[in-house]
């Protein structure tokens, strides 16, 4: 019949294709419950084909299509009993999101329309999850700020008294107790600090690892470093075994996770060692950090790691902590992927661990520092004596040495040479001179006076601005090699070179 | 715009102790003009090289080479192999003059000298990696053998043996610095000895140490090869290496067969890929089959690289001419050039090529360090490192 015959058919014709063309989702459902049409829209939001789903109640047809797969779940409101769609969002397995609302006939049974809500859900919920996050940013400072009160006021409290009792020591010992105690103080506040400020750049978010392939006993030297000092004075020991594998982390944060574990293994050891260890595990290696300290009952395993967590107060009150190591040390690990466990029990020690991918060893070194001489040249480790009484002149000669990798010592007081040379910091390889010292004194007579007092007597070059012919015969007929000033440096490099490796050469000076 | 000549001048030892790779100096930047030449010159103009003879390069001879090719010559880059010796004194009159200089003195003393005044040295580079990574980057080797089980070492230890001059002290120092870090040992500091020491006391000295390696820095072909025929006397059950030197055919003229198992490298070779397989043949159909491509690729490499930063920057400059040879030193820090002996990529810092593995992880940006396992007289030395320019597998010396 073609829609135009009369006008009720050309209504009803004109009703059937807007509903079936409707992009909601469209059911109509029974007195008794069932759905006695759908619109496509409404099948396709379900992923069946219409037939299958006529027939149905919305018990049925929720299973229905769960158990095809297309429907991964819903919300009914206030948990109500699923007997009506109204209320509900359903979620597809597509991603979308879709509200129901049901209008009720006027012949009983009721009308569902379905409504894509997926773009307005995920605002919700990133609303809902800024807002959680900026809740327990919010708790989380207002614990950080009685947990600083807290911890911070001691240490304070401390030195308010320490600087009143430096300031009326009599004696210098007195004052000198004072003082070490007012540093031990201090250096309690900068921990504590540090902490803080670690936790602030985490939660800020302004932690991004820089990762590449390095030696871990790079850290495993630095850690014995470290902490060698503050296990010796807790009558611990400290064995920290070391390993020649390369591994893929950021060198700093890794550092400070293991710090965090070695600082916190010495805090809750009384007695016995902390002893670190690495052991390979496939293609990750495991490094372990252990103690024979008081150790963590099961229970509070997952929680030591949770933010200004203490196991309890005393203990925390007596180590000055904050309870932010092990936090600081679980969220760098998470940042780098690097799993952190633990296994402990109470009063049997504790075992921390990190699994860090193995790398590369060719790869290895990469983020050393530029090479240059200080590091690896000739005269790297040598040791030079420098006579000069010109301050910026010696300043610039001792400048450029350290940055050839030498050490340098000096005497100023060249009247007094013996006491000098007994209070030199090294035994020097090579001696540096100006001629004239003071306008008195030549620096080829002190450089005689000097070898006679030095365990080891050691070649000399001397410097100077006087071009006389006779002041250079005269030099050279003692025997020094000569620079005429001002000294240039690769003239000064094949000297020394040749001085120090290679006499034979001298005669080829230029 | 000037139709004369543009000068590039080269200091070649000639004469004197390293007077073999000296003509091979000279054969590559020849070879590199012509080249060069028959494209049409740098922007229509022709190069001519002059050679001045710097004998036993000490820093008296090459820095009078360097004022020759300045104040003579008018040259406007000076381009060589290396000159053991004169110690960067020769960066003073070319520096005065403001031209570009490339060389491959292999000397971490570059870097401290172009850091000390980048504006003065702007036109110093360093064809090479410094000598710095032959240490880093054979402690590294050492630790790829055994960690991915190529070679199980018997203990930890290396022992080091160094000649006199400043290129084997760094080596040396390089190495003792790095072994730490990737768990070997010193038993002992590394022991300096003049080239002429016999050198049976040097190995006895360290024989008492047991070490499963024994390292020897010192580079003429003759001084090793006298070493080595000493070492094998009474072989230590260790790994050897050799420094660069072992690879002249010098070395194996003189050790045969008892050379084979030596481990050697260098920081600037001809890689066995396409490019350095053409180089090598173009090479000694011109100079002859006894000719040394691996030495020649090196001036050869720079003229070439030299030549397109001078096109981009529009021209050469005489000596004075500091402006554009400014330009042409930013050009050459800025275009890496992929060249018969591998990317030359310099660091904007160092002014000096760096080298693959030891600096960069990217082989196609770095140089590589090659290293070798001579084998029995009459066969090529096998490429045993780094991935991805393995040729060979490494096999255990025939004396352990």
């Amino acid at each position: 019949m073609a829609i135009t015959e009369s006008p009720e058919g050309d209504q009803s014709s004109h009703e059937a294709t807007a509903l079936r063309h409707l992009q909601q989702g469209l059911g109509i459902w029974s007195v008794s419950g069932q759905l006695e049409y759908c619109n496509s829209a409404f099948a396709a939001s379900f992923g069946v084909p219409q037939s299958a789903l006529v027939g149905l109640n919305v018990s049925e047809l929720l299973e229905f299509t769960k158990r095809q797969g297309t429907l991964i779940g819903f919300e009914s409101p206030n948990g109500a009993p699923v007997l009506r769609l109204h209320g509900m969002l359903l979620i597809c397995a597509d991603g979308r999101v879709l509200s129901a609302i049901d209008s009720a006939l006027p012949s009983g049974g009721a009308i569902s329309l379905l409504t894509d809500v997926t773009e307005a859900r995920r605002n919700s919920m990133a609303l809902v999850q800024a807002r959680d996050k900026a809740t327990a940013a919010d708790q989380s400072k207002s614990r950080f700020l009685r947990a600083a009160n807290h911890d911070l006021r001691q240490p304070l409290a401390s030195l308010k008294i320490l600087v009143y009792s430096c300031l009326v020591a009599d004696k210098e010992a007195d004052r000198k107790q004072a003082l070490h105690a007012m540093e031990v103080s201090v250096s309690i506040m900068e921990d504590l600090l540090g902490a803080l400020l670690n936790i602030g750049q985490l939660d800020a978010g302004k932690i991004e690892p820089s990762v590449a392939t390095f030696q871990i006993s790079a850290i495993l030297t630095r850690l014995q470093v470290q902490f060698a000092h503050q296990a010796r004075e807790k009558g611990l020991d400290l064995r920290i075994i070391p390993s020649k594998l390369a591994v893929v982390s950021d060198r700093v944060l890794l550092e400070r996770i293991l710090s965090n574990l070695v600082s916190n293994a010495i805090n809750y050891t009384e007695v016995g060692r902390v002893l670190v260890g690495c052991r390979r595990h496939g293609r990750l290696l495991r490094i372990m950090v252990g103690d024979t300290g008081i150790g963590v009952a099961p229970e509070h395993h997952d929680a030591i790691f949770a933010e200004f967590y203490r196991v309890s107060d005393t203990q925390a009150q007596a180590r000055h902590s904050l309870g932010l190591g092990l936090n600081i040390a679980q969220r760098l690990s998470a940042i780098l992927g690097h799993t952190l466990g633990l296994t402990s029990e109470l009063g049997r020690g504790s075992l921390f661990f990190i699994d860090v991918p193995i790398g590369n060893v060719w790869h290895s070194g990469g983020d050393e520092p530029e090479i240059s001489e200080r590091i690896g040249g000739e005269f790297a480790g040598l040791c030079c004596l420098v006579l000069e009484d010109d301050r910026i002149l010696r300043e610039a000669i001792i400048s450029l040495l350290e940055r050839w990798g030498m050490t340098v010592v000096t005497i100023d007081d060249f009247d007094h040479v013996a006491e000098a040379v007994s209070t030199l910091d090294g035994q020097p390889d090579i001696i540096l001179t100006d001629y004239r010292l003071r306008g008195r004194i030549q620096g080829t007579d002190l450089v005689g006076t000097l070898n006679d007092l030095l365990d080891k007597p050691c070649p000399a070059i001397v410097m100077t601005a006087d071009t006389a012919p006779e002041v250079i015969a005269s030099i050279r007929a003692q025997g020094f090699p000569l620079l005429i000033k001002p000294v240039s440096p690769p003239s000064l490099r094949v000297v020394m070179h040749n001085l120090l490796f290679e006499p034979g050469l001298m005669a080829e000076l230029p | 715009m000037s139709t004369a000549p543009i000068i590039i001048g080269s200091m070649v030892p000639l004469t004197g102790t390293s007077a073999n790779d000296g003509r091979e100096f000279r054969n590559g930047l020849s070879m590199a003009i012509d080249e060069v030449n028959a494209r049409g010159g740098i922007l229509g103009r022709r190069l001519e090289a002059e050679f001045v003879d710097t004998g036993n390069q000490s820093a008296v001879e090459v820095v009078r080479a360097a004022r020759q090719l300045i104040h003579q010559h008018r040259a406007s880059a000076i381009i060589n192999g290396y000159n053991i010796g004169p110690q960067n004194a020769e960066y003073e009159p070319i520096a005065d003059a403001g031209i570009i200089y490339i060389h491959h003195n292999t000397l971490v003393q570059h870097h401290d000298t172009v850091a000390s005044d980048p504006t003065r040295y702007f036109g110093c580079f360093m064809g090479d990696p410094a000598e710095y990574w032959y240490g880093q980057g054979f402690i590294k080797f050492l630790s790829w053998l055994r960690d991915s089980h190529r070679w199980r070492p018997r203990n930890r230890r290396v022992a080091i043996i160094s000649g006199p001059k400043p290129y084997s002290i760094v080596i040396a120092n390089a190495m003792a610095v790095s072994a730490p870090k990737f768990g070997w040992e010193l038993p002992i500091a590394p022991q300096i000895h003049p080239t002429n020491a016999d050198w049976r006391e040097a190995l006895e000295k360290i024989r008492v140490h047991d070490p499963a390696i024994v390292a020897m820095t010192h580079f003429h072909a003759g001084d090793l090869a006298r070493f080595h025929l000493q070492f094998m006397e009474k072989p230590l059950p260790s790994l050897l290496y050799l420094q660069y030197g072992a690879l002249h055919s010098a070395f194996s003229e003189i050790t045969g067969e008892k050379a084979r198992g030596v481990i050697t490298c260098t920081v600037i070779g001809l890689p066995r890929d396409e490019i350095g397989k053409k180089f090598a043949a173009n090479y000694r159909a011109r100079f002859g089959p006894l000719s040394t491509p691996e030495i020649g690729c090196q001036p050869y490499s720079s003229l070439h690289h030299y030549a397109i930063a001078a096109a981009v920057a529009g021209g050469t400059g005489e000596p004075g001419n500091g402006e554009i040879n400014r330009r042409i030193a930013k050009a050459l820090i800025d275009i890496p050039y992929r060249s018969v002996v591998g990317m030359i990529h310099y660091h904007p810092t160092w002014q000096a090529a760096v080298p693959y593995p030891d600096a960069t992880q990217d082989p196609s940006l770095g140089i590589p360090h090659l290293f070798y396992q001579l084998r029995s007289p009459g066969e090529s030395p096998a490429l045993i490192a780094p991935e991805p320019y393995i040729e060979q597998p490494f096999e255990l010396p025939p004396w352990l």
